[in-house]
């Protein structure tokens, strides 16, 4: 599986980027990476939600490739619903680890 | 709170009004004299209400703005959940807490208040007394701050990397600047227009600080969030007015993106077109200028920016229409051809706009 993270936005303005490969991670990483993406439903969430941005808040574009099908998600913070949400705090956590 | 109907009130819903959908105006003046929280709720409906954003000559025989000068502050604790408003934990008036972050937004908000109600004479957010209220403590190591368009949230940050979203009180004064520049010009948060939204709020939100300081436009440090980031990163502040670009180069946050000139403008769909990128040029405009004018920033150089906010700008203003218009506004304010006018038309000259 490669996931290509980005989030955008904030008081901060700073990005978070990565992109992962899953051969790249431990067995236990991949474990829980792959749960994470299978609760979040990611390949029958919409492509991009239409809400309006709202000042410093954060956006987020998902692109997740698993064997032959990929999806990506565009989607701001406000959408975000609690099952996707572990997935991109994982996703952070990662980044900031590199 | 819980609002009780009174019998005598569901005759009303039968009258004819122009905002029945909501509230029959003879109701919203009876919670308009209640207590604070009625008031609170009343304005909150009618602000949200797309009846009356559309139609504010409909209500616009109700009363219902505080007493110029009042601040109302009032602090809120979501214990690390998304739920707002949270726990009320400090009210206008109330003692210092033993949290920080409670007494940090509370001063913070007042200190916004207090800039714009005595240099522009603006009734707080919407220039209506809208009450100031915050919540801390949002999510868990939610680093970031934001105006949701009704209220303040902060979080504590990652403790790794930043420290809490309450420590810089211009951080603080930025966000609540967002609450403004919404009443006001309300510039689309993209591209150009959400650059010149971006560098409003940070404007504004470094003169709350000087202000707090009393500082010259010499003496300011000219940094938004000075104290955001921990001892780990290599920074000093999140962004730069006087030099953008240069306010952090760190290895796992990156480099300060912001460019100084328009040379340098960002061009792509990153972060709604660049807004915290390309909001360095606007920037630096201000602080060019504020530094040409002299004394304290917020005085003539603040007021040429809050004026073009108030007046002068489209929701879809680019750069150029930001230079146009507070060059005009200074020539209104401080003559034609005065000082400060050419010190406004050279400081867009500088970074290439004009």
């Amino acid at each position: 599986m490669h996931i290509s993270f980005e989030r955008s936005g904030g008081i901060t303005g700073m990005p978070v980027t990565i992109a992962i490969d899953t051969d790249s991670l431990s067995s236990d990483e991949v474990s829980q990476l792959c749960q994470l993406v299978e609760n979040s439903g990611f390949f029958e969430l919409p492509t991009a939600t239409t809400e309006p941005s709202q000042p410093d808040r954060f956006q987020y574009k998902v692109i997740i490739r698993e064997g032959d099908r990929q999806h990506t998600v565009k989607i701001g913070e406000t959408a975000i619903n609690n099952k996707l949400k572990p997935l991109l705090d994982w996703l952070i956590a990662a980044a900031r680890q590199r | 709170m819980a609002y009780q109907r009174k019998p005598e009130w569901q005759s009303l819903r039968t009258q004819p009004c122009p905002i029945c959908c909501i509230l029959p105006p003879h109701m919203l003046d009876k919670m308009l004299q209640g207590n604070d929280e009625h008031r609170h709720l009343a304005l909150k409906t009618l602000r949200t209400s797309e009846q009356f954003r559309g139609r504010r000559a409909a209500v616009g025989n109700v009363s219902f703005a505080v007493s110029p000068g009042q601040k109302r502050r009032t602090i809120y604790d979501a214990k690390t959940s998304t739920s707002l408003p949270g726990v009320l934990v400090r009210g206008e008036g109330d003692p210092s807490s033993d949290d920080p972050a409670v007494n940090e937004a509370y001063d913070a908000a007042g200190a916004t208040y207090d800039l714009y109600r005595d240099i522009y004479e603006r009734n707080s957010i919407d220039d209506r007394g809208l009450r100031l209220d915050a919540t801390v403590h949002y999510d868990v190591k939610y680093e970031n701050a934001f105006w949701n368009g009704d209220q303040m949230v902060y979080g504590d940050g990652d403790d790794r990397f930043f420290n809490r979203f309450t420590i810089s009180i211009d951080v603080i004064a930025h966000e609540l600047t967002h609450g403004v520049i919404g009443d006001e010009a309300d510039l689309e948060y993209k591209d150009e227009s959400g650059a010149l939204n971006e560098s409003f709020a940070d404007v504004f939100g470094t003169l709350v600080k000087q202000r707090s300081l009393q500082q010259t436009a010499d003496q300011a440090d000219w940094l938004i969030g000075a104290e955001q980031f921990t001892s780990k990163v290599q920074g000093i502040a999140l962004r730069s007015l006087q030099a953008p670009g240069t306010a952090y180069d760190d290895p796992v946050l990156g480099k300060d993106p912001q460019p100084a000139h328009c040379k340098d403008f960002f061009q792509g769909n990153f972060d709604d077109g660049g807004v915290h990128i390309n909001s360095g040029i606007p920037n630096r405009a201000f602080y060019l200028a504020a530094v040409a004018i002299g004394g304290f920033a917020w005085e003539k150089t603040g007021k040429i920016w809050y004026s073009t906010l108030k007046s002068s700008l489209q929701s879809s203003a680019t750069f150029k229409d930001a230079a146009n218009a507070t060059a005009a506004v200074a020539g209104q304010l401080y003559g034609q051809d005065s000082n400060e006018q050419k010190a406004v038309q050279s400081a867009w000259q500088q970074v290439g706009v004009i």
